[in-house]
């Protein structure tokens, strides 16, 4: 199980860039415990307000029809999530383009909460990462792996998720990733300085990041689950697993009963743990997403791979 | 998950829940740890206390808590998963039936208030305990989230204070314990009216279509009832604004419930969990 995330990570009371990540963070921390679920319209991030979603994400096409329509996946049209911004009181949450520092701008003009640099859309930029520090807007970022969670944050990101397999309805990649991250951990906790060096090296990570982390025992900022998730048993396994919450995309509207599901997932995330109370939950809750098998899917259909 | 601070003490065990439906839980736990490492001997001296801090999920949980901290989060989330999982009629028999502290930060302290606007379509669920009415998100989004020095009266508990100032010794004034506080705002609600001290439901926001009101619930046995109310006090504002006669109000603190509008849970500072926690031992020697 990870360890505690401790209430602050000292940032200096002063100083701009500072203050901001605190409450960039902060905001990660109030969704603990929470979902938050991919929604395509003011009527959706309404069912998904009324189950009991702690944020929404905003976005034109849920991932697994993005698979299905193809085509360059883009940033959402502003107007759609101004409209979800007025209907729910939760937070909301968009997606850019991997790089695409512009739709990020634009994300944060229109005053969304939480800026998603997301894999499930199509990269603008082969090389870099968006720098995120300087926005006033909080980021959260994917990863399979620690190198890559601590690269994002090390950028400005407040918050991480796994990237499973975004509109498979299949969490064998969140499971994986989520696991890769633990056990880099657990590894980098037993390092002296000096090997922590050379894993810096060899995972790509700075060495300050990955010190903290090592002796945190997990990462400094709040990590949810995401890619996969379609199942109150898929939420609270990540949950066991050591994820602060989790997002869910194509699982919920894309089942047979969307408000029934999505109730059953935010119960199952809080009461993780409690398996007789799962059970209930899970019980009667209509067609799960068809979804698709990962192990099917041809190399150059994974949007994990996107980002580095 | 059950952690006792104090194992090898005679004295009495004070258990304090933290409210895990969701939001910023580990972090108050976190500092109550803290906060009750500095705390030594209680005003008579010669107990101690073993303190017991734990996550509350269930009724059954709740019911072990002699005080209870609800912490920062979607107030909307905690509203409908308190409901659904049956806990919301025992946080309302918690806080104004039995009149156990409690304090909630900023979603928490949505949820003690009477009356709340810009709540969700179609309303939510408060528990009530502090007559007040809350703006929701009174700064607006994420980007307008901020941090401020604000200034805080505490009610003065016991010899062991925080340092007070002041007010003391002024004839007929209570005396204060002040401190100073960075306190951290996400899109953080803030009082935006007293009410007066009502048993029972705020008729005066009940027929308002914009506010929620909080169901009403009378204190059940006489020592709740003496526990409960007073007047609302305002233990702390926001730095006063062009334009505004006083600051706005972000801390107050009713009878049995604290209410911040911040979140000190996101800080290493664990003085007003120190003070809150001297509060409920002063209680629970009552």
């Amino acid at each position: 199980m990870a360890s505690e995330l401790p209430p602050s990570n000292g940032y200096a009371a002063e100083g701009d860039v500072a203050n901001r990540q605190k409450v960039k963070e902060g905001l990660a921390r109030m969704l603990k415990g929470g979902v938050i679920m991919d929604v395509v319209n003011a009527e959706q991030a309404r069912i998904a307000e009324e189950a009991g979603a702690a944020a929404v994400m905003a976005l034109e096409r849920v991932p697994a029809d993005i698979r299905v329509q193809g085509g360059v996946a883009r940033m959402s049209d502003p107007k759609m999530i101004k409209e979800i911004m007025d209907t729910v009181t939760i937070p909301v949450m968009a997606k850019a383009r991997i790089g695409h520092f512009v739709e990020c701008q634009i994300l944060e003009a229109i005053g969304v909460d939480y800026i998603d640099e997301s894999e499930v859309l199509t990269p603008a930029d082969h090389i870099h990462h968006v720098e995120k520090a300087s926005y006033r807007v909080p980021f959260v970022c994917g990863c399979r792996n620690l190198g890559e969670a601590l690269r994002r944050i090390s950028e400005g990101a407040a918050m991480i998720r796994t990237k499973g397999e975004a509109g498979t309805g299949d969490v064998v990649e969140a499971v994986k990733h989520m696991r890769t991250v633990n056990a880099e951990i657990a590894r980098a906790a037993g390092m002296s300085d000096e090997e922590l060096r050379l894993f810096a090296k060899e995972i790509g990570a700075p060495f300050e990041l990955l010190k903290k982390t090592a002796e945190l025992k997990r990462l400094p900022v709040v990590n949810f689950a995401a890619g996969g998730v379609a199942t109150p048993a898929d939420a609270a396994l990540m949950m066991q697993l050591g994820c602060d919450g989790v997002f869910v995309g194509s699982g919920i509207f894309k089942s047979g009963d969307a408000a029934k599901r999505a109730k059953a997932i935010v119960q199952a995330v809080t009461h993780f743990r409690d398996a007789k109370l799962l059970a209930e939950v899970s019980m009667d809750i209509g067609e799960a997403m068809v979804g698709i098998n990962v192990e099917k899917l041809p190399e150059a259909e994974r949007l994990a791979v996107r980002g580095w | 998950m059950t952690q006792s601070a104090s194992p090898s003490s005679s004295g009495r065990k004070i258990t304090v829940g933290v409210l895990a439906l969701q939001g910023a839980f580990s972090e108050h736990v976190q500092l109550l740890r803290t906060a009750s490492a500095s705390l030594g001997v209680d005003q008579d001296g010669d107990h101690n206390v073993e303190w017991c801090f734990m996550e509350v999920r269930t009724a059954k949980e709740l019911d072990m808590c002699d005080a209870l901290i609800i912490p920062g989060g979607e107030s909307t989330t905690m509203s409908l998963v308190a409901q659904r999982s049956g806990i919301l009629g025992p946080l309302q028999e918690f806080v104004k039936g039995y009149c156990k502290p409690t304090w909630g930060t900023c979603a928490g302290l949505i949820l003690l208030s009477e009356s709340a606007n810009r709540t969700k379509k179609g309303g939510q669920d408060l528990i009530g305990g502090l007559d007040v009415r809350v703006d929701r998100n009174h700064f607006g989004r994420q980007v307008e989230s901020f941090e401020s020095n604000i200034d805080i009266y505490f009610p003065a508990v016991g010899p062991q204070t925080l340092g007070t100032e002041g007010l003391n010794g002024t004839q007929g004034m209570e005396q204060k314990e002040h401190l100073q506080f960075h306190a951290i705002f996400i899109r953080a609600p803030i009082v935006q009216e007293i009410l007066s001290n009502q048993p029972g439901i705020q008729v005066k926001d009940v027929d308002n279509p914009s506010l929620v009101v909080a169901s009403s619930l009378l204190p059940k046995t006489e020592a709740a009832q003496l526990a409960a109310k007073g007047e609302v006090e305002v233990l702390a504002r926001l730095p006063r604004q062009a334009g505004e006669e006083q600051g706005r109000i972000v801390a107050v603190r009713q009878g049995n419930v604290l209410g911040t509008s911040f979140h000190p849970e996101l800080t290493m500072d664990p003085r007003i969990h120190t003070w809150w926690l001297r509060y409920v031992r002063s209680k629970a020697y009552q």
